[in-house]
């Protein structure tokens, strides 16, 4: 018992010193975020290393920090899978989205898919797959907060759950983008420091031999060679191409992640963010993969860490804390402890952030208004933001008991299935129309929704019901589908004025998207 | 008029050449990758020469560094041959 009071004392102190240099910095951003644009886009003047670092905070969640570990631990090569899936969605951001997106947006990527179609029916659209989006992603990581925090720092679960939400209402609210940049930017310096050090303290008992170290992990598991092969996770074809297209172009119609190619001076920046961005994910990933391997070794081995079942103490997310534990004493532990706390923070205040500039931005100023009245807009986001925080609060706490690990996935197939396609045809096919984008769009989110809910997560794991009306895990192939050939077939067959306007305009957005001539300028202090 | 514009033709095509290649690249790996995952998991269990790494194992991490590759070629072309044009571009529509 002495032992784990220690342990919980450490990590509160560190946790509270994070706070308390995220609050000060809020402070000072609260000051610089006078204008609308300082607001959304920290004022557009954020460095390409900076917004690589911010995108990769925003990115690497506890989620993936601990669940991929967990996987690594449980089965080995698998881990992998969800590694690489998460990884190969950058080069397509990179190479179709990333310029054309700084080039013609202003604040949300809404603004680029609207840029020539009608306002309101594709502003509405593209605010709902980003609120869909958001809040899908919202309740996994206050679920999984609330139930991290709750281990490891000895909090009730509501209380951890309050926390993050009340933190996260404070910086956005106050320090908009600028704080919520600077937030996740420590916090990724944080997080792949600690798995650096996790690694490098696991990898010196082999003499950085990863031969001996590959060989030591199948000795220890019990499943030995196995690991070192695909295993479970996927099973089927249809499901294995499924994940795959969901993971590749999910990450490009992830609405936190396309707003943050604002907060950059011009293409030229957005670009090397990416760089910055996938190096730095990509190495993180290579760290979790050696964690995982590593928690096979110290942690399977230790009967600290095991319940008499022979699981983690815990639950498997906790292979890397334990082997934090392993390989630093208490000392790395609280620090690891207090690293996925403030990662949790930083990704839920990214996606509030995002959420709140689809009901402010989109909805407010471009559907419901249609005035531009700046001061009246930032309200109306900080009041988004603070509706946001209390509905992710009252989410966490009722979902704490579900498996809400799904919702990540639906979160991603509806991101490839409405956020993605709009976007890149808008950018890219001349003859895309508002009824085209609306009616296949609109089509692929409610697809997507409900194959997952017929699925067999869903339908036979949480409702209950013996067998799944859809047989596979992954919408996205089948809802990807529908949304392009839908968006398609609409499109061409639209021989409306507006259609005619529409593809008139495209020749000068081109234009601008290619060349940044007409850019939405950073501001100059 | 913008479409009659030689050195944004020439932007287009330059811009077209490289990231239909990285493209493809990217693609066609990552879904390679996969693609044995679902029809011939077993491949990927078999050991890597005399080591104790699996083929499965070493192709992961390289395919992670491949993406990572893509980004810092793309990026160097990018610089090298796009935004020359771009900023003749730029400046032409200044004057």
């Amino acid at each position: 018992m002495q032992e784990s009071q220690d342990l919980n004392f450490i990590a509160i102190l560190m946790f509270s010193i994070f706070v308390l240099i995220t609050l000060f910095i809020t402070y000072w951003a609260a000051n610089q975020t006078k204008t609308a644009k300082g607001f959304y886009t920290a004022g557009g003047n954020i460095t390409g290393l900076q917004n690589g670092l911010a995108i990769s905070g925003d990115f690497m969640s506890a989620a993936s920090f601990l669940g991929i570990s967990g996987l690594v631990y449980l089965s080995g090569f698998d881990g992998l899978i969800y590694s690489i899936g998460f990884l190969v969605g950058w080069p397509i951001i990179l190479l179709l989205i990333a310029e054309p997106l700084r080039n013609l947006g202003k604040y949300t990527f809404a603004d680029v898919a609207s840029f020539r179609l009608q306002q309101t029916p594709i502003r509405t659209l593209a605010a709902l797959g980003s609120l869909f989006t958001v809040i899908l992603y919202l309740i996994a990581q206050m679920v999984g907060a609330g139930k991290l925090i709750e281990i490891l720092f000895g909090l009730p679960y509501y209380v951890a759950v309050i926390i993050v939400g009340g933190l996260m209402i404070l910086y956005v609210t106050l320090g908009g983008m600028l704080a919520t940049t600077w937030v996740q930017i420590i916090k990724a310096i944080l997080l792949l420091s600690g798995a650096s050090l996790i690694a490098f303290l696991v990898l010196i008992n082999f003499n950085f031999n990863f031969d001996s170290f590959f060989s030591a992990a199948v000795n220890f598991h019990d499943n030995g060679n196995a690991i070192l092969a695909p295993g479970g996770l996927i099973s089927d074809p249809v499901s294995a191409i499924s994940l795959g297209l969901a993971l590749m172009f999910g990450t490009a119609g992830l609405p936190h992640i396309l707003m943050r190619f604002f907060t950059v001076k011009d293409a030229v920046e957005a670009r090397k963010s990416v760089v910055y961005a996938t190096g730095f994910i990509g190495y993180f990933y290579l760290l979790t993969f050696i964690i995982g391997f590593g928690a096979i070794i110290l942690v399977s081995s230790n009967p600290e860490y095991l319940n008499a079942d022979g699981t983690l103490v815990g639950n498997n997310n906790m292979a890397a804390i334990h082997l934090a534990h392993a390989v630093g004493g208490d000392l790395l532990l609280g620090f690891i402890s207090a690293v996925a706390f403030a990662t949790i923070l930083a990704v839920v205040s990214g996606l509030t952030l995002a959420g709140a500039s689809a009901i402010s931005h989109d909805l407010y100023a471009n559907v419901f208004s249609k005035s531009v009245n700046e001061k009246k807009e930032m309200m109306i986001s900080k009041v988004a933001t603070v509706a946001l925080g209390i509905i992710a609060i009252f989410l966490g706490i009722i979902f704490e008991k579900q498996n809400v690990a799904f919702m990540v996935g639906l979160a991603f197939a509806i991101a490839a299935s409405t956020n993605f396609p709009i976007l890149l045809l808008s950018i890219y096919w001349k003859k895309l129309t508002t009824r085209g984008a609306v009616i296949g769009g609109g089509a692929g989110l409610m697809l997507a929704v409900l194959l997952v809910i017929l699925g067999p997560v869903v339908w036979v794991d949480i409702l209950k019901n013996s067998e799944a009306i859809f047989p596979y895990k992954y919408p996205a192939l089948f809802s990807m589908a529908v949304t392009f050939i839908l968006i398609w077939f609409f499109s061409v067959t639209d021989k409306s004025k507006t259609a005619k306007d529409e593809h008139k305009k495209f020749d000068s957005q081109y234009f601008r998207a290619q060349t940044g001539i007409g850019i939405e300028e950073g501001s100059h202090h | 008029m913008i479409i009659d514009n030689k050195i944004f033709n020439e932007l287009k095509r330059v811009r077209q050449e490289i990231t239909t290649r990285l493209l493809i690249i990217t693609v066609f790996a990552y879904f390679s990758f996969i693609s044995v995952i679902a029809f011939k998991p077993d491949l990927f269990g078999q050991p890597f020469l005399e080591t104790n790494f699996s083929i499965g194992i070493i192709l992961g991490f390289l395919l992670i560094l491949l993406i990572f590759i893509v980004t810092l070629i793309y990026v160097y072309q990018a610089n090298k041959k796009l935004e020359p044009l771009i900023k003749q571009i730029q400046t032409s529509y200044k004057k």
